[in-house]
C-alpha cells in the first residue's frame, strides 16, 4: 500500500524467472509444478505493477511484454523445431508444441490475470488467452497450414487404400484447426475442410474411373456403398461432425451423380439386366444409392417402366406367334393364346410388384411406373383379340366346368383379385363387362358354370373396385338362375298334375329382360312334344305372375335326346334347334334341305350351321347326299342308322356364331348414349362451357368405364346441337350454351 | 295491335289516297307527326328512303304471278318472274330478293312475303325492280348482309319438313354464294364432300363453314383441330393435308 512502487525491470525480472521455470516444466526438465505460493507471488507482482499510481502503472508495458514473451519463445524454440520436420513427424511435433503452448498460455494468463480484469476491457484489447493463441496462429500456424492439410490428405488417402494410420494424431491435428478458430468453425472450414473435401473428390474421381472400367454394375455399387460408409466413419474418427454432409455430398457426386448413366446402363450388368435376372439385393442397393441424388430415382423408375413395358410387349408377341402357329412356341400353354397371355400378364405383374415392394420401398414413382407400363401394353390387342375380351375369356376358362375344380378356393380368390388388377389397367372396361356378361349367359344357360360361389365372388370384387353399375345386370342374371331352380320343383309338380302321361323332363329358366344379353331367336316350328311343354309352362307361369309377358328363346335351349341307332341307343346332348331338326326324321326317313327349312321355318344361315353340325362334323348323326362338307340347298339328308360310338352319351356341339362384332357394336352404341348423357349432364349444371373444357370433363367422367374417342365426343356434341340440347354461343368462339 | 279510332282511320285512308303509299307507311308517317295530316305529308316527303310504292300496283303484280288456284306464287310464277326480270333463275340476285322477302322456301312466295318484300326493297313494278337488280346483287359484297343472306339460305333451300340440306343443293348454294366472295378452297370443299361425305348437311355445319371461311387462312395455319369445329370441317382439313393441298406445321 504505502510501499515504494516497484520498478518495471525489477518486477519483470521476477516474472521472467517464473516464465523460465514454466519453460523448464514444459520441457520436462523441472518436474514440479508451481506451488500456490509461487503462483500467488507472480499474480501479486502483476497486480501491484498494475495498480501502482502513474507513472508506475505498467499495464501497457506488461501487456506488451506478455505477448513478447510468447513470441520470443515461439521464435526461439518452437519454429526451429518444426522447421526440421516433415510429414507425420511434423504433425507430431506440431501437436506437441501446441499442447505446450496451450499450457504456457494457461499459466501466463493466470499470472497476468489482473490485466484481463481492467486494462483489457478498458482499452478494448484482445483478452490474454486469445492474444496468446493468436500468437501461435500468426507465427506458427499461418505459414504451416497448407503443408499440414496436404500431409493430412495424404495420410487419409493412404487409409483409404487400406493402410493403417495414426487416427489419434489426425484427430489432434484437426483439433488444432478447431481450437485455433477459438470457438468458431470458420478457420477449420476455410483452412482445412475445403481442401480436404476437394482431396476426397479427387480421390473418388480417380477411383470411379477405374472401377467403371473394371467392375460390373453390382460390384461398382457395392464399392460405392462401402466407400460412403467408410467416409461416414472417418468423420467420426477424426473430423468435425459438420464435415459429414459436405464430405458425403462430394463423394456421392463423384461416384453416383457423374456416373449415373454409366452405372444404370452398364452393358450386361446394368439396371435392366438386374431386373431380368431378379437381383433383389443389387436392385435394393441401387435404390438406396440413387435415392441420394436429384432425379436419381426418376431415372431408375424410367428403366423399370421400360423393362415392364418390354416384358409385356414380348408376352403379346408370344401370343401372336402362338395364334399364328409359328414354330418355337412350347406347347405347355393351356388354353387359347389370349388366356395364356392373361395368365402370364398376371405372373408378370406379381413379379414386378415384388420388385416395387422389396427393392424400391414401395416408392410411389415406381408404383406409377408399373401402372403406366401395364396401361401401355394391356390396351393393345392380344393375337387379334381385344385385351378386354381376352380377360373375359380367361375368367370364363376359370369359371366354366373343367376350368378350376383342381384349384383351391384361395387360389381362385387370389386369381380373381389379380383379374381385377389387370382390369384396372384396361381402358375399355365396359367392353370387358359386356364380354363377361355374354359368356356368363352362356355358362348359365348351358349349365357350364362350375361354381356359383366363384361367380358371385368375382362379381363382388368387380363391384367393390368399379362400382355397382358394373355388376348389377350380372347379379340379376345369377338371381334369375337361382330363382328358376327354386321354382323348378313347384313347376314339375304342376306338370305331373296336369299332364300325368307326359314323359318329357322339362325345365325353364325365366330371364329378366335387361339383365341378360339380347339373344337372337327365330320362330322355329317346334315338335309337338316340345310345344306341349311350352304350353304347360305358360299356364303355370300365368297362374303365378299374371302381369308378365314371356318371350321364348329356343335358340339358347338345350336338349337330351335318345337316338336308337342300329348298334345301340345313344343319348345325344344337343341344342333345342338341333333336337327339333333331328325329331323331323321321326316322321320322314329322308328330307331335303328345302323341306327341312320349310318344316322348321328356319333362316338359311341357321339351317346351314345346324345341318353341318349334324352331318359334316365330328359325329355324323345324319348322312348327307352328296357327302361333301358344304351344305347346299340341293342336299338331301337321312338318318345315319349305322352310327356308333363307344360312349353311351355324347355331346354334339354346335359351333357358336362369332359374336365379337355384335358385342363391340353394342358397346359402341351404349357409349354414344353415355357420352350424350355425360355432355348433357355437364352442360345442364354449368350452363355455359368452353369446348376444350367440356371435352376434358366428359372424358374424366367416363374414364371409369372407357376412354372415349375425342372425335366421337365432337360428333355427339354436334348431334346434340342439332337436337337442340345445346347451341353455340354467338359471342364467344368455341363455347356452348345449354338450352333448357 | 292497337285499334285505330274512326278519325285516325280516315286519315290513314286519305294519306294513302294522296301519296299512293302503303298502309304501313301511312301509319308510320301519321304516328311520326302525331296524327296531323299536314305534318305527316312533310314527314313523308322528307324521308328519302321511304320509296313510293303503290300497294295497288303490288297487288296487281302479285296476281300476275300467283297460282291460279292457290294464294301462293310457286315454281311457274317464279320462273315467269325471272323471265320478266331478264335474269337466270340460278342468279344469286333471286336469293337476295328472297331474303328481302323472308321467303320460307325456295321458289315459293306467299302474298305477304312477296308484297312486304318488294315494299322493303322499295319497288312496285317490274321495271323498278329490274333497275334495282345491280344494287341488290351488290348486297352480297357487304359483309354483314352476306352473313344474313348466307344463313338465310340454309332454311330457304331446304325441303319442307327436313332438318338438313341435301348435299347437291348445298353444293349448289355454296358455289352460288362464294362465286362473288372468292373463297379459294371452294372447289376442294365441294370435291371433298362428294368424295368423302355423301350425306346431307346440318345447319351447324352450314353456319360454321362461314366462320371457317372468314377466319381461317387458305394455308390453314391458324386452324385448331382441338377447337369446336364440326367434325366435317376437321375431316376437310385432314383431307387437304393428306392431298398436299396445304402445308400445315403440326
Amino acid at each position: 500500500q504505502d510501499q515504494t512502487p516497484i520498478a518495471l525491470e525489477d518486477g519483470w525480472r521476477d516474472m521472467e524467472a517464473g516464465i523460465a521455470r514454466l519453460k523448464r516444466i514444459l520441457h520436462g526438465v523441472d518436474g514440479t509444478s508451481f506451488t500456490s505460493q509461487e503462483y500467488i507471488n507472480l499474480y501479486t507482482m502483476i497486480f501491484n505493477m498494475c495498480t501502482q499510481k502513474p507513472p508506475y502503472d505498467y499495464s501497457e508495458q506488461l501487456y506488451k511484454r506478455y505477448k513478447q514473451a510468447l513470441e520470443e519463445y515461439i521464435k526461439s524454440t518452437v519454429l526451429p523445431s518444426l522447421k526440421s520436420k516433415h510429414g507425420e513427424f511434423l504433425l507430431r511435433e506440431l501437436v506437441e508444441r501446441w499442447k505446450n503452448h496451450k499450457v504456457m498460455v494457461r499459466w501466463l494468463t493466470r499470472f497476468f490475470h489482473y490485466l484481463d480484469r481492467y486494462y483489457v476491457s478498458r482499452k478494448l484489447l484482445l483478452p490474454l488467452k486469445e492474444l496468446g493463441l493468436s500468437c501461435f496462429h500468426d507465427l506458427v500456424f499461418g505459414g504451416l497450414k497448407t503443408t499440414l492439410t496436404t500431409i493430412v490428405i495424404d495420410m487419409v488417402d493412404n487409409e483409404r487404400e487400406g493402410q493403417l494410420i495414426d487416427r489419434a494424431l489426425l484427430k489432434d491435428v484437426v483439433g488444432i484447426y478447431l481450437e485455433i478458430g477459438q470457438g468458431s468453425v470458420g478457420l477449420y472450414e476455410l483452412d482445412f475442410e475445403k481442401a480436404f473435401c476437394k482431396g476426397t473428390t479427387d480421390y473418388y474421381s480417380k477411383k470411379a474411373q477405374i472401377w467403371m472400367l473394371e467392375d460390373s454394375c453390382p460390384e461398382y455399387m457395392l464399392k460405392v456403398e462401402d466407400s460412403l460408409q467408410k467416409e461416414k466413419e472417418r468423420v467420426g474418427h477424426y473430423l468435425h461432425a459438420s464435415t459429414e454432409e459436405k464430405l458425403l455430398e462430394g463423394t456421392i457426386l463423384e461416384l453416383i451423380s457423374w456416373r449415373a448413366e454409366e452405372i444404370l446402363y452398364k452393358e450386361n450388368s446394368g439396371c435392366r439386366v438386374l431386373l431380368l435376372d431378379g437381383k433383389y439385393e443389387d436392385l435394393s442397393r441401387m435404390y438406396r444409392l440413387f435415392s441420394k441424388i436429384d432425379a436419381g430415382l426418376f431415372h431408375v423408375s424410367k428403366i423399370f417402366k421400360e423393362h415392364v413395358k418390354e416384358e409385356g410387349m414380348s408376352l403379346l408377341k408370344h401370343a401372336a406367334d402362338a395364334a399364328n402357329g409359328t414354330k418355337n412356341e412350347k406347347k405347355e400353354a393351356v388354353g387359347s393364346p389370349e388366356q395364356e397371355f392373361v395368365r402370364k400378364a398376371i405372373e408378370l405383374h406379381d413379379k414386378q410388384l415384388a420388385y416395387v415392394t422389396n427393392c424400391f420401398q414401395n416408392n410411389s414413382a415406381f408404383h406409377k411406373a408399373l401402372k403406366a407400363a401395364f396401361e401401355d401394353f394391356c390396351n393393345k390387342d392380344v393375337a387379334g383379340c381385344t385385351s378386354a375380351e381376352s380377360l373375359a375369356s380367361f375368367c370364363d376358362s376359370i369359371l366354366r366346368k373343367g376350368g378350376s375344380e383342381k384349384l383351391s378356393d384361395e387360389v381362385v380368390e387370389d386369381t380373381f383379385d389379380k383379374v381385377v388388377t389387370i382390369l384396372s389397367y384396361i381402358s375399355d372396361k365396359d367392353l370387358f363387362v359386356e364380354f363377361h356378361r355374354k359368356k356368363l349367359g352362356k355358362r348359365l344357360l348351358f349349365d357350364k358354370s362350375a361354381n356359383n360361389e366363384h361367380e358371385r365372388s368375382l362379381l363382388s370384387k368387380l363391384k367393390q373396385y368399379f362400382g355397382g353399375q358394373f355388376t348389377a345386370k350380372m347379379e340379376g342374371m345369377l338371381n334369375d338362375v337361382s330363382t328358376a331352380r327354386d321354382h323348378q320343383t313347384a313347376f314339375e309338380e304342376y306338370m305331373r298334375d296336369k299332364l300325368p302321361n307326359h314323359r318329357v323332363d322339362f325345365s325353364v329358366t325365366v330371364l329378366t329382360t335387361g339383365f341378360w344379353p339380347s339373344y337372337k331367336t327365330s320362330n322355329i316350328n317346334l315338335p309337338s312334344e316340345m310345344i306341349k311343354c311350352v304350353e304347360i309352362f305358360k299356364d303355370y307361369y300365368n297362374s303365378k305372375q299374371k302381369s308378365k309377358r314371356l318371350t321364348w328363346i329356343y335358340s339358347m335351349g338345350n336338349c337330351n335326346i335318345v337316338a336308337k341307332f342300329d348298334a345301340k341307343p345313344i343319348e345325344l346332348i344337343v341344342t333345342t334347334y338341333q333336337a327339333a331338326m333331328l325329331l323331323l326324321f321321326n316322321g320322314s326317313e329322308r328330307l331335303s334341305y328345302s323341306e327341312i327349312v320349310t318344316q322348321l321355318n328356319l333362316p338359311d344361315d341357321d339351317a346351314v350351321r345346324l345341318l353341318h353340325s349334324l352331318s359334316c362334323a365330328k359325329y355324323k348323326i345324319l348322312n348327307k347326299v352328296p357327302s361333301n362338307r358344304i351344305i347346299s340347298p340341293n342336299d338331301v339328308f337321312q338318318v345315319n342308322h349305322k352310327f356308333i360310338d363307344k360312349m353311351r352319351r355324347i355331346k354334339v356341339p354346335l359351333p357358336p356364331t362369332d359374336e365379337k362384332k355384335k358385342v363391340v357394336e353394342d358397346v359402341n352404341k351404349d357409349r354414344r348414349f353415355s357420352i350424350d348423357a355425360s355432355i348433357v349432364r355437364i352442360m345442364k349444371s354449368r350452363k355455359v362451357m368452353g369446348h376444350q373444357q367440356l371435352v376434358a370433363e366428359c372424358v374424366e367422367q367416363l374414364s371409369r368405364m372407357f376412354k372415349p374417342d375425342i372425335k366421337i365426343i365432337k360428333r355427339r356434341i354436334e348431334d346434340l346441337i342439332s337436337r337442340e340440347y345445346l347451341e353455340r354461343d354467338l359471342e364467344t368462339a368455341n363455347t356452348y350454351r345449354y338450352l333448357a | 295491335q292497337h285499334k285505330l279510332g274512326r278519325g285516325s282511320r280516315d286519315k290513314v285512308q286519305q294519306f294513302m289516297a294522296i301519296t299512293g303509299a302503303s298502309e304501313k307507311v301511312a301509319l308510320q308517317a301519321l304516328k311520326a307527326s302525331d296524327w296531323h295530316l299536314e305534318g305527316s305529308f312533310d314527314y313523308f316527303y322528307s324521308q328519302p328512303q321511304i320509296s313510293v310504292t303503290n300497294s295497288r300496283h303490288l297487288e296487281d303484280l302479285y296476281s300476275r304471278y300467283k297460282e291460279r288456284d292457290a294464294d301462293m306464287i310457286m315454281v311457274e310464277g317464279t320462273s315467269q318472274l325471272c323471265n320478266d326480270l331478264l335474269v337466270d333463275p340460278q342468279d344469286v340476285v333471286m336469293l337476295v330478293i328472297s331474303w328481302h322477302m323472308k321467303a320460307a322456301t325456295m321458289c315459293e312466295f306467299t302474298r305477304q312475303e312477296f308484297i312486304d318484300g318488294l315494299q322493303s326493297i322499295g319497288v312496285d313494278s317490274i321495271e323498278k325492280l329490274r333497275e334495282k337488280l345491280p344494287s341488290l346483287r351488290a348486297e352480297i359484297k357487304d359483309d354483314n348482309k352476306f352473313r344474313e343472306i348466307y344463313n338465310f339460305a340454309f332454311a330457304w333451300a331446304r325441303e319442307k319438313g327436313q332438318k338438313s340440306l341435301p348435299l347437291e343443293t348445298a353444293i349448289g348454294m355454296w358455289r352460288l354464294l362464294f362465286a362473288e366472295r372468292h373463297w379459294p378452297l371452294i372447289d376442294h370443299w365441294c370435291q371433298f364432300l362428294q368424295v368423302r361425305h355423301n350425306k346431307a348437311i346440318s345447319r351447324d355445319t352450314w353456319s360454321q363453314l362461314l366462320e371457317f371461311v372468314k377466319t381461317i387462312d387458305p394455308q390453314l395455319s391458324n386452324y385448331d383441330e382441338e377447337g369446336a369445329w364440326p367434325y366435317l370441317i376437321d375431316e376437310f382439313v385432314e383431307y387437304l393435308t393428306e392431298n398436299g393441298c396445304v402445308q400445315r406445321n403440326k
